[in-house]
């Protein structure tokens, strides 16, 4: 079991403004996540999933406390920096998959590739063996208003993938799913998981979703309410 | 990354056709309005050239102070002489001696009456000497209505709406009733030889062209001229060396105690040219200028239309770890890429507009009927090299600087509110 740990919440707390007021969004959360989790927040709307998906994936800092993201402190980091995080070691997938319609489904999952400057040849590559991961690859060359909701996220989850990020965040990847694609695109995230590796961390309410997941992080009103292991290579609290 | 931006541009027309199209509009404007002012401006200085300072004028002192009034009293003696030393010290350089005069031309009838008469403005040039280029640089042979140049002395021409006006015809004698160098009356018979237009309307109102010899004669002014007149190899006029040529002559006489000592004067010294070159100059500027101002805004509002329409797409682009600094340098390198086109675009348009009026030309005799300013009827562009470039650099800058300016939200987006943002 690898037991490195690549996520560290220590006494997280994020405070937002609200008028003359302030809304504490995380309040005093204290977490860490192995490499090769696959992990589910869990909670309300407002209960502070997203807040703590946007400090993990270095998109906002935390008001008091450490989080500290492969090794980097996100507090510390500039924005450029930020970036570099991102586009290195960490995936987004969104609810709606968000592709850029004007180019094609290679071009959507080159894209990211192409902010790291790597050869044509490595592209092509890489890019083709992101959509076997997901079964597409006779799609390369459609336009995104040409495919089905769950080849639209499947295609999402190529362009995370493609450049092999250590951390693949997902923020209800299945709410605008049918049943059955949802249970496909699931089977697929496990399988890249184990294949790869790679730490997913989701945001959810679906009670589909939460029976994928090795560990399940209640969240309500903006605290750890329960941290429940499922399978045990989901670990540390 | 530029092949990636470049099928974004080619794809998504709302991103690129609307700027292409403002950029190619601003840009057609400035290179057919600056061919416009280059022709109007080049007929004018070609046309003042040829028939009133050629691109060097020696006159003598005084009559450069009074040369509105012609003053032939106060014109150069000696002429023969002083162009001897002009060739010698200036041999690149044709001289030509000119006399211009006022007076009356009278036209008979078969019984000697008048049947019509009226003011000219006389120009005496040499029309027979065989080193003389004068006919050729007055394109006289062109502008010939009805008969032939003269051939022999006591042959003139006239204009051809000063001919309708006097009731002159081809062959027919007319009187000139002057007054000489000296002051007393001036008569002389000529024979009208043919009718000209220049397409002038100052020249065209009352011109009468005579042989140099003919208006010594007539005016007393045996081996004088009222100027001379010096053009450069092939017709074209280069102001340095003009400049340079006129205080190299004048410094010869700067301490000279004769005041009819002679002076020289660059074309752009004379007929106010200088101001209008100015005003030409800063005319050319103006419009590059309104046009780089023009397009910015609208760019810029474009730029901001576009920003909201991709709103989600910079989104996307910073979450996938783009940074801010990347995003905006890759506006600003969609902008040079559209800025290009929209610029190859409009040049194209403006050479071909610039064109078709250097070939067809504009008439506006019509609404300068009366003028008296040495100026073409058929305004004309003209097609110079800078032209190919000339709107090309604010088209770019114009489209670079509006994207530069709706790019700067970029920098104010939070990336804390990207996946609220992106569920929608």
């Amino acid at each position: 079991m690898n037991t490195e740990k690549i996520i560290t919440l220590e006494n997280v707390v994020k405070r937002f403004k609200v008028g003359d007021g302030e809304f504490t969004a995380l309040k005093d959360i204290n977490l860490n996540f192995d490499k090769g989790e696959f992990a589910g927040l869990v909670g309300p709307s407002g209960s502070g999933k997203t807040t703590l998906l946007n400090i993990i994936g270095s998109l906002d800092s935390p008001t008091e406390g450490t989080a500290t993201v492969m090794g980097k402190s996100i507090s510390e980091l500039s924005h450029k920096e930020s970036a570099l995080l991102r586009n290195h070691h960490i995936g987004f997938i969104f609810q709606v998959y968000n592709l850029l319609p004007v180019y094609t489904v290679y071009e959507n999952v080159e894209f990211a590739l192409l902010l790291q400057n790597h050869s044509a040849e490595e592209r092509k590559k890489a890019v083709m063996d992101a959509l076997d991961w997901v079964g597409i690859a006779d799609m390369a060359n459609k336009k995104p208003a040409k495919l089905s909701g769950g080849e639209g996220q499947r295609v999402a989850i190529a362009r995370a993938m493609v450049k092999k990020p250590q951390i693949l965040l997902a923020d209800e990847p299945t709410a605008n799913l049918d049943a059955e694609n949802a249970h496909a695109i699931l089977q697929t995230m496990k399988s890249l998981n184990k294949e790869l590796d790679t730490t997913f961390l989701f945001s959810t309410h679906d009670e589909k979703v939460m029976k994928y997941m090795d560990r399940i992080i209640h969240l309500r009103d903006g605290s750890v309410e329960k941290d429940e292991i499922i399978n045990s290579k989901s670990s540390s609290k | 990354m530029i092949k990636f931006l470049l099928k974004g541009i080619i794809r998504d027309k709302s991103r690129s056709i609307l700027p292409i199209i403002i950029t190619a509009i601003g840009v057609t404007l400035t290179v057919f309005l600056s061919g416009y002012m280059r022709g109007a401006m080049g007929d004018m200085i070609d046309l003042n050239a040829r028939f009133e300072t050629g691109h060097i004028k020696v006159m003598t002192q005084p009559y450069l102070k009074n040369k509105d009034q012609l003053p032939n009293d106060l014109a150069l003696l000696e002429v023969s002489e002083l162009i001897a030393d002009l060739e010698k010290d200036f041999p690149e350089i044709s001289w030509e001696k000119r006399i211009r005069f006022g007076g009356l031309v009278d036209a008979p009838d078969e019984n000697g009456l008048t049947q019509g008469q009226g003011p000219a403005a006389g120009l005496a040039i040499d029309l027979f000497s065989k080193h003389s280029n004068e006919i050729g640089r007055m394109n006289l042979a062109p502008a010939i209505v009805n008969g032939t140049i003269p051939i022999r002395p006591g042959e003139a021409l006239i204009s051809e709406d000063f001919s309708q006006k006097i009731n002159a015809s081809v062959g027919d004698d007319v009187t000139f009733v002057g007054s000489t160098m000296n002051g007393s009356m001036a008569f002389q018979n000529f024979k009208v030889a043919g009718t000209v237009r220049f397409g002038s309307a100052a020249m065209d109102k009352g011109a009468i062209i005579i042989d140099i010899t003919d208006a010594q004669n007539m005016l007393d002014m045996e081996d004088g001229a009222g100027e001379i007149l010096g053009y450069f190899p092939n017709d074209v006029y280069d102001n340095n060396d003009a400049t340079q040529i006129a205080e190299t002559f004048n410094a010869k006489y700067i301490d000279s105690d004769d005041e009819f000592a002679p002076i020289m004067q660059s074309l752009k010294q004379q007929n106010g040219l200088a101001s209008l070159l100015d005003y030409a100059d800063v005319m050319s500027g103006m419009f590059v200028a309104i046009f780089v101002f023009a397009m910015s805004i609208v760019l810029w509002n474009t730029g901001l239309l576009g920003g909201l329409r991709r709103y989600q797409e910079y989104g996307i682009r910073l979450a996938l770890g783009e940074s801010k600094g990347h995003i905006y340098r890759m506006m600003i390198s969609e902008a040079v890429l559209i800025g290009i086109l929209g610029s190859i675009l409009g040049s194209i348009l403006g050479l071909a507009a610039a064109y078709a009026l250097q070939v067809y030309g504009f008439d506006i005799s019509e609404f300068a009927p009366q003028s008296n300013m040495l100026m073409p009827n058929v305004i004309r562009a003209k097609v110079t090299p800078d032209l190919f470039y000339i709107g090309f650099i604010p088209g770019v800058f114009a489209m670079v600087l509006g994207t530069a300016l709706s790019g700067i939200g970029i920098y104010k987006r939070e990336t804390a509110t990207l996946f609220k943002e992106l569920e929608v």
